[in-house]
C-alpha cells in the first residue's frame, strides 16, 4: 500500500464518525418534520431538559429524581455486595454449601428480577423498601454468581503454592482464592450495576413518586415525548458515571 | 480416588435434592400453620398450575397460550438482534471504516437501559407484537454486537498471518479465520442476550400487554391472586431455563472445536 | 561425602481415570532413594508422570500404591520441610515481589521484621534487589521464576522440589538461570529434586541423574555425575555422558497425553 492510500484512509477514519453523527441528526430532524409530537427535535429535548432544572416534576427538580434512582441502586448494591460476596464465597468454596443452599439459589435464579415485582408489590406495597428489595434481587445474582464461579475455578497451582507453605484452609481462602478472584468479582459488580439500573427503572415505572423511571412514566402519561427522551438520556449518563466510578474503584483495589 | 469422587458426587446430588424437598416442606408447613400471610402453599400453587393449563381465568388466556405469546415476542426480538447485531459486530471488528461509522451511534444508545425504551416504543408502535419485539431487540442487540466485535478483535494475529502468507484475500481471512475464531465469544454474547431479552420481555408485558406470562402475573396482582403470580414466575423461570439449555446444546454443536 | 538417606520412595504407582473403566497409568511401582544435600535431577521424556511424582513427594497428591518416607516418617500431606518451585511459576500477581517472597513465613505467623530480613537476603541472592515493590505482571518470565526460587528458599526448606522451573524460558535465560541455581545451591546447600526433560540441563546441574521411562514412569537408569562445578558444557566427559544418556532415551517427540 502506498502513502497516498494510507493518507486517504486516515482522513476517511476521521470523517466517518462525523458523517454518521450528522446523518443521525438529519434523520432525526426529518422524522420530527413528519410528526413533531411523536418525534420531537433534538432542540425540543434539550429545551425540556433545561426546563427540568427550573420547573419541578412532582415537586422535584431533575437532581432530586437522579438522586432518588441512584440512591436506590447504591443501597441495593451495598446490601448485595455485603451479603452476596460472602454467600458466593461460601458456595464457591464449600461443596456441601454448594449442594444445599447453592441448589436453592440455582433454582430461583432463572426467574428474572423484574418478575418478582408484582409479588413484592403485593406483599410490601410500593414504598421505598420494596423498590430497593427488587433492585437488590437484580444485583444480588450476578455478584453471587461471579464470586462463586471464580472462587471455584481459582488456579489450582496457586492453591498448591499455599499448601506447600502449609497454609490452612482459611488462609488458602482469604489470602489466595479471594485476591485471585477480585477481578471476576468486579466484573460481577459491573454487571450488577447495569442490571440494577434496569430494574430500578422498571420498579419506578410501575409505581413511584420520584426517580428517572417515574419521569419517563410521567412523560408517557402526559404524552410528553421530550420528557421521556430526557429521562432516557439522563439514565444513560448515570450508567456511564457508575461505570467510570467502578473502573476507578477496581484500579484502586486491584492495583491496575 | 476416582471411585471416591463418584461417591461424593452422588452424595452432593442427594444433598441438592434433599435441600429442595426441605425447602418445599418448610414452605408448606409455614402456610399450613397459618404464618404464610397471603402466600399460598406449594400444593395450591401446583394445583393452580394444573388448572391454568386449560382455564383462561382470570387474565383471559390459558398458561400455554400466554407462554406461546411471550415466546413469540422473545424469539422475534432475539432473532432480529442476532441477525443484525452479530454480523454488524463482526464487520465492525474487522473493517475499521465500519467501526468508525457505527460506533458513535452505538455508544450513544448503549448505556440506555432497554427497559426505558418501553414508553417510547409504546407511543410509537402501540402494544402489539412489533412494539414488544422491538424492546426485546434493544435488550439483546447490545450484548450480541459487543461480543461479536470483541471476538473478532481477539483473533490470534499469528493465525491471520498464516492465512495471509497462503495468499488469502482480506475478505477471505475475515470469513475463514476471524469469524470462526470469534464464534465462542459470539455465542457468549447471544447467551447474555438471551437472559437480558427474557427479563426485559417480562417488564414489557407488565407495563403494556394483553397477553403473555408477564401480563398474567400483572393480572394476578390486580385480582389479588398470589397463586397466579407464583405460577407465572415459576413458568418464566422454567422457560428461561429451557431456553438456555437448548441454546447450550446448539452452542456445543457449533463450536465443537472449543471442547477438544 | 557420606550419604545420609533423606527421602525413600517405595514402589509407588498412580493411575488416572480417563473414561469409564479406562485407566491411564502414569507411575508404575517406582522406587528411589534420595540423599541429604544432593542435587538430584529427574530426567523424563514427554509429559508422563514427572509432575505427578513431584506432587506425591510434596504431599499434594497420594499414590494409589506404595509410600514416600521423609527421614523414616511417611508423608501424608504438605510438609514445611519441603519447598517447591512450580513449572508455571505460581507467583501471585496481586502481591509485590517482596510479599510473594515472604509468603511462607507470613503464613507461619513470623514477625514482619524477621521475615522481611530473610526475604531480602534471598531476593538479593537471586539478583532481584531493586524490584521488591514491583508486581509480577511487570516482570519477565526469568524474573518471575527467580521470585519463585527466592520464595521457596525463604521458607527455609530442607528439601527443595523444582518442577521444570526453566521449561518456559528462552534458551539464553535458561542457561544463565541454570548457572545461577547451581551457584545458589553451592552457597546454600539443600537437598534438591529437580525435574527436567532436557538432557543438557540435567547434566549441567545434577549430582545424580535419574532417567525415567516413557509412560508409565519407572526408573530406567541412574547416572552419577562427578564433574566439578561450574560445568564445562563442551568437555569430553560431558559430551560422552550426554551421548550415553541420549542413546538410552526414547527420543519420541514430546507426545501429548
Amino acid at each position: 500500500m502506498n502513502n497516498k492510500n494510507i493518507l486517504i484512509k486516515q482522513i476517511l477514519y476521521l470523517v466517518l464518525p462525523v458523517i454518521s453523527v450528522l446523518l443521525l441528526i438529519v434523520l432525526w430532524f426529518f422524522a420530527s418534520s413528519v410528526n413533531r409530537v411523536l418525534v420531537p427535535t433534538p432542540g425540543d429535548v434539550i429545551d425540556r431538559f433545561v426546563k427540568t432544572f427550573t420547573n419541578p416534576i412532582n415537586n422535584q427538580y431533575i437532581w432530586g429524581h437522579i438522586w432518588a434512582s441512584l440512591r436506590r441502586v447504591l443501597i441495593a448494591l451495598f446490601f448485595s455486595c455485603s451479603i452476596g460476596i460472602p454467600f458466593g464465597i461460601l458456595i464457591g468454596w464449600n461443596k456441601t454449601a454448594e449442594a444445599t443452599v447453592g441448589s436453592l439459589f440455582e433454582l430461583i435464579r432463572p426467574i428474572p428480577p423484574i418478575a418478582w415485582l408484582p409479588l413484592i408489590v403485593m406483599l410490601l406495597g410500593i414504598g421505598e423498601i420494596p423498590k430497593i428489595l427488587i433492585v437488590f434481587i437484580g444485583t444480588f445474582t450476578p455478584i453471587v454468581l461471579n464470586t462463586a464461579t471464580s472462587i471455584k475455578l481459582v488456579d489450582p497451582l496457586y492453591l498448591d503454592v499455599g499448601k506447600m507453605f502449609n497454609a490452612n484452609s482459611m488462609k488458602l481462602l482469604f489470602n489466595i482464592a479471594l485476591p485471585a478472584s477480585m477481578p471476576a468479582i468486579f466484573a460481577g459488580f459491573r454487571t450488577a450495576t447495569s442490571g440494577g439500573l434496569m430494574v430500578v427503572m422498571a420498579a419506578e415505572m410501575i409505581g413511584a413518586q420520584e426517580g428517572l423511571g417515574f419521569i419517563i412514566q410521567r412523560g408517557m402519561d402526559a404524552f410528553d415525548v421530550p420528557l421521556i427522551m430526557v429521562g432516557m438520556v439522563v439514565i444513560g449518563l448515570v450508567g456511564v458515571f457508575l461505570a467510570v466510578v467502578t473502573n476507578y474503584l477496581e484500579k484502586l483495589v486491584c492495583h491496575g | 480416588m476416582s471411585r471416591k469422587k463418584q461417591i461424593s458426587k452422588f452424595r452432593y446430588n442427594i444433598y441438592a435434592i434433599l435441600s429442595v424437598v426441605v425447602f418445599l416442606i418448610l414452605w408448606q408447613l409455614i402456610v399450613s400453620l397459618g404464618y404464610g400471610g397471603i402466600i399460598p402453599s406449594p400444593v395450591v400453587v401446583f394445583r393452580t398450575f394444573l388448572i391454568k393449563m386449560t382455564d383462561s381465568r382470570p387474565d383471559g388466556s390459558t398458561l400455554p397460550t400466554n407462554i406461546l405469546v411471550s415466546l413469540q415476542v422473545a424469539c422475534t426480538g432475539l432473532f432480529l438482534a442476532i441477525a443484525i447485531g452479530v454480523p454488524l459486530g463482526w464487520l465492525m471488528g474487522w473493517y475499521k471504516g465500519i467501526d468508525r461509522f457505527v460506533r458513535p451511534i452505538f455508544e450513544f444508545i448503549r448505556p440506555i437501559p432497554p427497559i426505558s425504551w418501553i414508553p417510547l416504543t409504546i407511543i410509537w408502535f402501540g402494544i402489539g407484537l412489533g412494539a414488544k419485539s422491538m424492546i426485546v431487540f434493544f435488550a439483546s442487540f447490545v450484548p450480541c454486537l459487543i461480543n461479536a466485535y470483541t471476538g473478532i478483535k481477539e483473533t490470534n494475529k499469528t493465525m491471520i498471518n498464516v492465512a495471509r502468507t497462503f495468499g488469502a484475500s482480506n475478505f477471505k481471512v475475515f470469513t475463514s479465520v476471524a469469524i470462526p475464531s470469534a464464534m465462542p465469544l459470539t455465542f457468549t454474547g447471544i447467551r447474555i442476550a438471551l437472559n437480558s431479552a427474557w427479563s426485559t420481555l417480562v417488564a414489557a408485558e407488565l407495563l403494556a400487554a394483553n397477553a403473555g406470562v408477564g401480563y398474567m402475573i400483572n393480572m394476578g396482582r390486580s385480582f389479588g391472586r398470589v397463586d397466579i403470580i407464583l405460577v407465572g414466575m415459576v413458568s418464566i423461570g422454567i422457560m428461561g431455563y429451557i431456553f438456555s439449555y437448548v441454546f447450550k446444546k446448539i452452542e456445543s454443536v457449533v463450536v465443537k472445536w472449543r471442547t477438544v | 561425602m557420606d550419604k545420609k538417606l533423606r527421602l525413600r520412595i517405595n514402589e509407588i504407582s498412580k493411575s488416572y481415570k480417563l473414561k469409564k473403566k479406562d485407566y491411564h497409568k502414569v507411575i508404575d511401582s517406582l522406587s528411589l532413594d534420595i540423599f541429604d544435600n544432593e542435587f538430584l535431577v529427574i530426567l523424563g521424556p514427554g509429559h508422563c508422570g514427572k509432575t505427578v511424582l513431584l506432587n506425591i513427594i510434596a504431599g499434594l497428591e497420594t499414590p494409589d500404591v506404595g509410600f514416600v518416607e521423609l527421614d523414616g516418617v511417611k508423608i501424608d500431606g504438605p510438609n514445611p520441610d519441603m519447598g517447591m518451585v512450580f513449572q508455571k511459576t505460581g507467583v501471585f500477581p496481586w502481591l509485590t515481589v517482596m510479599e510473594n517472597v515472604e509468603l511462607g513465613p507470613r503464613f507461619k505467623g513470623e514477625a514482619k521484621s524477621e521475615r522481611r530480613e530473610r526475604a531480602q537476603k534471598y531476593i538479593n541472592l537471586v539478583g532481584l534487589q531493586g524490584f521488591e515493590s514491583h508486581r509480577p505482571p511487570q516482570l519477565s518470565g526469568g524474573m518471575k521464576q527467580r521470585v519463585g526460587i527466592a520464595r521457596a528458599y525463604t521458607n527455609n526448606p530442607e528439601i527443595l522440589i523444582m518442577d521444570e522451573p526453566f521449561g518456559a524460558l528462552d534458551a539464553q535465560t535458561r542457561y544463565s538461570m541454570e548457572e545461577e541455581i547451581s551457584n545458589i545451591w553451592s552457597i546454600e546447600k539443600r537437598t534438591v529434586i529437580f525435574v527436567t526433560n532436557n538432557i543438557e540441563e540435567a547434566l549441567a546441574l545434577g549430582d545424580r541423574i535419574v532417567l525415567l521411562t516413557e509412560c508409565p514412569a519407572r526408573v530406567k537408569e541412574i547416572y552419577e555425575v562427578n564433574m566439578p562445578r561450574p560445568r564445562d558444557l563442551m568437555s569430553e566427559e560431558f559430551l560422552l555422558l550426554r551421548q550415553k544418556i541420549s542413546e538410552n532415551t526414547d527420543l519420541s517427540i514430546d507426545s501429548e497425553v
